[in-house]
């Protein structure tokens, strides 16, 4: 059985190669990952950028370097054109016995003050060491917004791989080869797995490499995949369900499309709800998925949370499987 | 080979029977034509007896398995060619055969002797999605020879194909057969069914209305029949009169001692029109 598993999906591997539909689907996710490294950082960047002269105090300069983001010019020419440029720069420069801050104008409020008291700190000789208040920290060293944006991506491959699975059984009606494949000694169950098999290691590979993209690396990664694979089974269902319901590939993208309106809800919910309401999302499968994956995102998680979501993933994701199955043997008989 | 008892069908659960308490036997080595026109039920026993469509009512043992029971490894000794052709189009010809020869638990044809087989060879490396409609038939054919079936099930294995095309895959039909093959021939082609079959069943509306042999049927029910044109009024008139009765040899007389006789031919009644007389029915 499991060598004709692997034949089926080896087979399905060649023919998603071969259609331009599948390859799209495939990239897409790693295409997010690359735009979402790329913008993150423009997004929660709340470093602020100084800029300041060569013949500046040297005193000055590692005092203010401490802070903020320093860049140094050779004169006060260079230094108002970097002011000019697009992103928030504040320049502070010696002016008589004491300093001037120049701005472009259109920064916000936060960086203004923020170089006005970091200067005014420096001329009153204040050390950070000499606070008084104690530090505590709930170690979240990524910023939330892009956890969020990593995790929606997630939840969107999960739904993609029900897409190339719906894709492959169109492709298996046009060509009429499900009737072929049922008078081999293949069952129907190698078949759906072999199937199967595909659209979940390509949301899987998706997954792994969006994440390393985005620079998750240091991630429990076997509660990530754990969690993934308990996510897939839903989509897939959903994948085999459409896929037999639809004429064409168009028809199948569009129907499977139906099922990001849960996944949108779900994420929505657990953002937004106060934590008294939360419950009235724990019907949806894609709620217990993303609150797992934040928890492992942002390296809270522990053992029991995370079996907890992946086994309410598990049982509404079955409940659904045996819902759908009578529909899919059906349809592949 | 094949045994079937009592075998009813409704697709739609009802008294609408699609295939009507019909009953035969196949033995070994046999080439069995099931005739008919469309709808006549020919596909739906058909499907029955590979497994494609769930059996109903009746009894149906092929190749030693009751069909009733899921039993994937029968279809080790079991060939299906398809009337619609079914081979995946983003795979080459040769892919194709090569992805179900892993299928099967026996050992398997070469992929390049079947394409050559059926006339398909230079072709191994073209993805069947831009082949013809004939190509994709023959590959699809060609397929169905993968595991040396013991039993083959063929679904008009000619149409859509040239004569050259359609005669080769007539001779390959023969070999098997010669080799001990048994053959389950779906077809409403009466010729090749007359060319190919030890045996012919018809079949009209679900119900087995004959089985023979087609020697037999044409001794049984065919009649020597004398095609004639002449010339009366300065027309050109056919007529067809049987060799056998009384009346169309004097007829036959008649006209030859009183018109211009353009064509005379003699011919055998085919099993087309033996099936016409038997069932009342053409096969459309």
């Amino acid at each position: 059985m499991l060598s004709k598993i692997f034949k089926v999906f080896s087979r399905e591997l060649k023919t998603a190669r071969r259609d331009s539909m599948a390859i799209l689907i495939i990239v897409m996710p790693v295409l997010f990952a690359f735009g979402i490294t790329l913008f993150t950082p423009g997004l929660n960047d709340t470093t602020v950028n100084i800029a300041l002269l060569e013949s500046d105090d040297k005193s000055h300069i590692e005092y203010l370097e401490q802070f903020a983001k320093v860049e140094i010019f050779e004169n006060r020419e260079d230094v108002l054109t970097r002011v000019n440029k697009r992103d928030d720069m504040a320049a502070i420069m010696q002016k008589g016995d004491g300093y001037e801050i120049i701005l472009q104008g259109n920064e916000p409020e936060i960086v203004e003050g923020y170089a006005k008291a970091l200067n005014a700190l420096y001329e009153i000789g204040a050390n950070k060491e000499e606070t008084t208040a104690a530090m505590y920290s709930f170690g979240h060293t990524v910023s939330p917004l892009k956890t969020m944006l990593v995790n929606m991506l997630i939840s969107m491959t999960i739904m993609l791989s029900g897409m190339l699975i719906a894709i492959s059984i169109v492709g298996e009606k046009a060509d009429n080869t499900i009737n072929a494949i049922n008078v081999t000694p293949v069952s129907q169950t190698s078949f759906v797995i072999g199937k199967s098999m595909m659209g979940g290691l390509i949301a899987m590979v998706s997954i792994i490499i969006s994440l390393f993209i985005t620079g998750y690396y240091d991630i429990n990664w076997f509660m990530i995949i754990l969690v993934g694979l308990t996510s897939l089974i839903l989509s897939l269902v959903v994948g085999f369900v459409q896929g037999l319901a639809s004429d064409d590939v168009i028809e199948a993208a569009a129907n499977v499309k139906m099922i990001m309106i849960p996944i949108a809800g779900s994420i929505v919910g657990y953002e937004l709800l106060a934590d008294k309401w939360q419950w009235t999302m724990y019907w949806s499968p894609f709620y217990w998925a993303y609150k797992a994956n934040k928890l492992v995102l942002t390296k809270t998680a522990d053992w029991p949370t995370i079996l907890l979501c992946t086994g309410m993933v598990l049982v509404l994701s079955l409940v659904v499987y045996f819902l759908a199955k009578p529909k899919i043997r059906e349809g592949l008989s | 080979m094949i045994s079937v008892k009592n075998l009813s069908h409704s697709y739609s659960h009802d008294d609408k029977l699609a295939v009507n308490n019909i009953s035969f036997e196949i033995e070994k080595g046999e080439t069995f034509g099931f005739l008919g026109p469309s709808g006549a039920g020919k596909s739906t026993t058909q499907g029955i007896l590979t497994g494609l469509l769930k059996q109903q009512e009746g009894e149906v043992i092929v190749a030693g398995y009751n069909v009733k029971k899921v039993q994937n490894e029968r279809f080790n000794k079991i060939g299906v060619s398809f009337e619609q052709s079914n081979v995946y189009s983003k795979l080459t010809a040769k892919e194709n055969l090569d992805y179900y020869a892993k299928l099967f638990d026996v050992p398997t044809r070469d992929s390049m002797e079947l394409l050559h087989l059926v006339g398909l060879d230079g072709k191994e490396n073209d993805r069947a999605g831009e082949f013809s409609k004939g190509m994709k038939h023959r590959l699809t054919f060609a397929r169905s020879m993968l595991n040396n079936p013991e039993l083959w099930f063929l679904d008009e294995p000619t149409t859509g194909l040239d004569p050259a095309i359609a005669a080769t895959i007539k001779d390959i039909i023969r070999e098997q057969a010669a080799k001990g093959t048994t053959s389950f021939l779906t077809t409403h082609n009466m010729y090749i069914a007359d060319e190919l079959c030890d045996r012919v069943a018809f079949i009209i509306d679900g119900e087995i209305k004959l089985i023979d042999t087609p020697k037999n049927l044409k001794l049984q029910y065919g009649r020597k029949l004398i095609d004639i044109e002449y010339i009366e009024n300065g027309k050109v008139v056919k007529e067809t009169l049987k060799t056998v009765t009384e009346e169309d040899r004097r007829r036959i007389g008649e006209i030859v001692n009183n018109h211009d006789i353009q064509t005379m031919h003699s011919k055998e009644a085919t099993l087309e029109e033996i099936f016409i007389q038997v069932t009342g029915r053409e096969l459309v």
